[in-house]
């Protein structure tokens, strides 16, 4: 008999050899004892958790001679020609190799005839995510209602390919992953039956690489026995993982932080040099900056014990959350892109230099990341901006005010509140705290939410502190105090008694939309006691009707938070200084100086000297 | 005629595999950069399998039947499953039908009549499949259950250059045997033993691959990568048009062409970053010159790696071309756009 590989060999045989899925296993054995047969399974979850073990160790507690039972007694016929996988009334299809609509009605059209041996007849679907659409259609109506002595197990990877129609009908048992404790546990075992000696460090190195797949796992040990030569040490182990030592990538990462590329190659070769993997690299490198986000974030929640706490915690220090997010997000996008690069070497140190590259990043050249590269990181920072919810912490609590200024505070509290949650979001980055030097995405959302109007026309005081502190402390609790920064006010709600008179700069900050040529063509002659006085030349009346003058009061009224009159006077003499006519001017004033520049730069010059060239009229574009 | 001699900087792989000969898995995975020898490595232990002489130890005897029968490539217990088998080579009759690059559903169905029938020699039946990622998704799901549990005797060798392509549930159902790039000193040794010239270029270009680098010396699309090459690195007078065209009608596939851009592209970033040259040490000149570009290109990397990932699709080859060097100027100008 030729050797079977660990997997195979160990492919528990009973519900108590099963390691993991407690869960399902206590359905159904409660199922069988009572009785309650559904009659189609569905069994999903990633690769090597039981699925098909499950669906078989079912089929012979349908069949088992001693009667429908949780515990098969794996002696009688039906049990052991299950196991050996020639019972007739077992019918194991691969559904990847008969997708077909054809290979189905053919399984099905025997449904119909009694089991020859055993109780029930037991269809086992496996990988039944690629049967084609049509195939699955020809399964609804006997997957619904079959005869009395089918029974279905659907075994899946893939749930979501699967129809609703065809998920309705099956009672879904999701299995989990394994924890690396139970996959080491199991690996123990299997070393102690097979009388392989080991070392139980190796094992729990293994059960990490299994990534919660029993498979994977006694795959990895098989290797591991061949590498090792017939022996789990934790060095072989470590050696055939390629697993990384954390001081690499602390070379790496400090070789970031001082900005300094050739001796970040040097430790990225140092990997190299070593053998290790350039993929496992990269994950353990997204480990470590997850643990270093979360010294920023939460530094109680870094274990004490961490073997290299201190260096994590010093990198904390060095680099900005917003970069180690960035980094973390450029280690996650490498790692996938790793297939893809001309080789894993390549791979590996674009995206160490994709780091380097963007290292110096400031808040505001955020917006200049590239799509896929950093903008997930940038992302956070508009949405808290432009939908900001409102908290209900803030809504309910008293507000005890820190500044006695701040006193009449009924406005803020439905305001939008930019509460920085304690997940590791780049809030810093968001907060206005000058309006001139807003990042770009700012431009877009300087219109506060439609909810503030509301707040902000009611009191009659406006808030005279325009940044207000509140700090909640919620008693009793472990959740760390919450700082809630309520700031409406701040460089979005301009408030009309510091409006200068500069009517076109008001337009530029704020929102009009339909109104915005009326606006455009207007003079600004007074703004007292909230009434907007506009002189319109008559030319332009067409633009200056009711409807469009309500538009502008509107947008005004939302703008300052407070309601604001607008009166129109349509007059018959030009006016000068309305914002469109400032502009004309001014882009005259640029297009003349452009062609000045044109005409008098020396090289043009020679051109039109020595060649006869010409400017052509009219091409000339201020820049 | 097959080959069984392995490679120099094989040795240890092999001496470990066979430390243990019976507890060889019924499914192996062999991994590792392309060009360093996987499929010979594949091929001889499949006839170290096929191989009917009852002393053989760890290696093929060469005489017995069953290695004549390899030998002369018929083997009737021996199959392989590649891309492109497909009988119809005869291509003369239409539009000279391009070879297909991915092993298609109906070849792995069929060989569950081969895995499931006995044998018609002594009992092990070898499928070597290669390259593994070759398979598509249907082609892969289809194999799985195949692979699971075959019947007593047979065997699969599965080889891949990117085992990270593959199907998890794939690379968990193997045992996965990592093969080793040589170091450099033995490969260009051995280069140099064949007659390459510059041995320690040509490693550079394949990024240390040997075989690949033996190929490197000596392939037929040398001269396009020259002058694809020559061209990038003077952006100034580049025209993608001509370019495009000139790649289109040399035929070399897509996949190949956007390597050599990736390359540079990544070597122009190391250079400007890092001050490291890789794959084109014999360019370094004109690298230096566009180095100060260096993180700009970094949006021209993510681009071919689409372009990568699209490379075996059926595209116009043309346009792809055309639109990647339009962005390669666009990027060097710093005004490529996501």
């Amino acid at each position: 008999m030729a050797y079977q590989v660990l997997a195979r060999k160990w492919r528990p045989r009973t519900f108590a050899q099963l390691v993991g899925q407690e869960h399902v296993i206590k359905a159904l054995a409660n199922a069988f004892a009572n009785g309650r047969l559904h009659h189609a399974w569905l069994l999903t979850g990633t690769r090597g958790v039981g699925k098909t073990t499950i669906a078989r160790i079912m089929a012979k507690s349908l069949n088992c001679e001693t009667g429908v039972t949780a515990e098969p007694c794996g002696v009688c016929a039906a049990c052991t020609q299950i196991d050996a996988g020639r019972f007739v009334d077992l019918l194991e299809i691969d559904a990847a190799s008969n997708t077909g609509i054809d290979n189905i009605r053919e399984v099905l059209d025997n449904a119909q005839y009694a089991p020859t041996a055993g109780r029930f007849k037991v269809y086992i679907i496996d990988e039944v995510h690629m049967l084609s659409k049509s195939a699955f259609n020809a399964m609804l109506k006997t997957l619904e209602e079959p005869p009395g002595h089918v029974k279905f197990i659907l075994a899946t990877t893939d749930p979501q390919k699967v129809p609703i129609t065809v998920l309705s009908r099956c009672l879904q048992f999701s299995l989990r992953q394994m924890t690396p404790q139970q996959v080491s546990g199991h690996l123990n075992h299997v070393l102690e039956a097979e009388q392989i000696p080991f070392e139980p460090s190796a094992l729990a190195l293994l059960g990490h690489a299994a990534n919660g797949s029993m498979r994977d796992a006694l795959s990895l040990l098989d290797q591991a026995i061949a590498y090792g030569g017939g022996d789990v040490r934790e060095e072989g182990v470590r050696a055939m993982l390629g697993a990384v030592d954390q001081s690499y990538l602390f070379d790496v990462l400090r070789a970031l932080v001082a900005n300094d590329g050739v001796a970040m190659m040097a430790a990225a070769d140092s990997i190299a040099a070593r053998g290790l993997s350039y993929e496992s690299a990269l994950h353990e490198l997204a480990h470590l900056l997850h643990q270093i986000s979360m010294a920023q974030v939460v530094p109680a929640a870094l274990a004490d014990d961490l073997p290299q706490r201190a260096d994590i915690l010093a990198i904390a220090e060095a680099i900005s959350a917003e970069e180690t997010q960035l980094y973390y997000q450029i280690a996650i996008h490498g790692r996938r892109d790793l297939a893809l690069a001309p080789d894993e070497y390549a791979g590996f140190s674009m995206t160490l230099m994709r780091m380097l590259a963007f290292a110096p990043v400031g808040g505001a050249q955020l917006a200049a990341m590239p799509a896929s590269g950093g903008s997930a990181a940038s992302r956070p920072a508009p949405a808290a901006i432009a939908a900001p919810a409102p908290v209900p912490i803030a809504v309910e609590t008293p507000v005890a005010a820190p500044t006695p200024t701040a006193a009449p505070v009924p406005a803020p509290v439905a305001a939008p509140v930019a509460a920085p949650a304690p997940a590791p979001a780049p809030a810093p980055a968001i907060e206005p705290e000058d309006p001139n030097d807003l990042p770009p995405w700012e431009s877009l959302s300087t219109e506060p939410p439609a909810h503030v109007t509301i707040a902000r026309s009611t009191p009659s005081e406006p808030v005279a502190n325009n940044h207000v502190e509140v700090t909640v402390n919620v008693t009793g609790a472990e959740i760390p105090a919450v700082t809630v920064q309520i700031e409406p006010a701040a460089a979005m709600a301009p408030r009309l008694e510091d409006f200068s008179g500069d009517w076109r700069a008001l337009l530029d900050s704020m929102k009009i939309g339909a109104a915005l040529m009326l606006a455009h063509q207007a003079e600004l002659t007074s703004w007292n006691n909230g009434v907007f006085v506009l002189r319109v030349n008559n030319a332009n009346k067409s633009i200056a009707t009711r409807d469009f003058q309500d538009k502008l009061r509107e947008a005004l009224s939302r703008h300052f938070g407070q309601d604001i009159e607008v009166s129109a006077q349509l007059i018959e003499e030009e006016i000068h200084h309305t914002p469109a006519a400032i502009m004309q001017r001014e882009r005259a004033v640029r297009q003349a100086q452009a062609e000045d520049a044109i005409q008098n730069d020396p090289f043009v010059q020679s051109l039109v000297q020595d060649f006869g060239a010409i400017v052509v009229p009219g091409t000339i574009q201020p820049v | 005629m097959l080959n069984y001699d392995l490679y120099p900087w094989q040795h240890n792989d092999w001496a470990q595999l066979m430390r243990d000969p019976a507890r060889l898995p019924h499914a192996l995975l062999l991994t590792g950069e392309p060009g360093i020898g996987k499929r010979r490595f594949a091929e001889r232990l499949a006839a170290w399998y096929l191989c009917e002489d009852p002393a053989k130890t760890d290696a093929p005897c060469g005489v017995c039947e069953g290695c004549r029968w390899l030998a002369q490539g018929n083997h009737p217990d021996y199959r392989v499953l590649a891309p492109g088998d497909e009988p119809e080579e005869d291509a003369e009759d239409s539009k000279a039908k391009k070879k297909s690059a991915i092993i298609g559903v109906d070849d792995v169905r069929d060989l569950a009549d081969f895995v499931n029938l006995s044998a018609h020699r002594q009992g092990a039946r070898v499928t070597v499949v290669y390259p593994a990622e070759a398979m598509n998704v249907a082609s892969a799901n289809a194999f799985l259950k195949t692979l699971e549990e075959p019947p007593a005797g047979a065997q699969f060798i599965l080889v891949a250059h990117a085992a990270r392509r593959l199907l998890p549930t794939i690379r968990s159902r193997c045992r996965v045997l990592p093969l080793a790039t040589p170091d450099l000193a033995s490969a260009s040794a051995w280069l140099a033993q064949h007659g390459v010239v510059q041995p320690e270029l040509h490693l550079a270009h394949t990024g240390g691959a040997p075989l690949a680098a033996l190929d490197d010396a000596s392939a037929e699309w040398l001269p396009l990568r020259n002058s694809v090459l020559e061209q990038i690195s003077m952006p100034g007078s580049l025209n993608p048009l001509a370019l495009a065209a000139e790649i289109e009608k040399s035929k070399v596939e897509p996949a190949r062409v956007i390597d050599w851009l990736q390359k540079w592209t990544h070597d122009l970033v190391g250079l400007g970053l890092t001050g490291r040259i890789r794959y084109y040490p014999d360019r370094k000149e004109m690298l230096a010159k566009l180095a100060n570009r260096a993180p700009r290109m970094l949006k021209y990397v993510e681009r071919l790696q689409q372009a990568q990932r699209l490379a075996q699709h059926p595209l116009n080859v043309r346009l792809v071309f055309e639109a990647l060097l339009f962005d390669y100027l666009a990027a060097l100008r710093g005004k490529l756009t996501g």
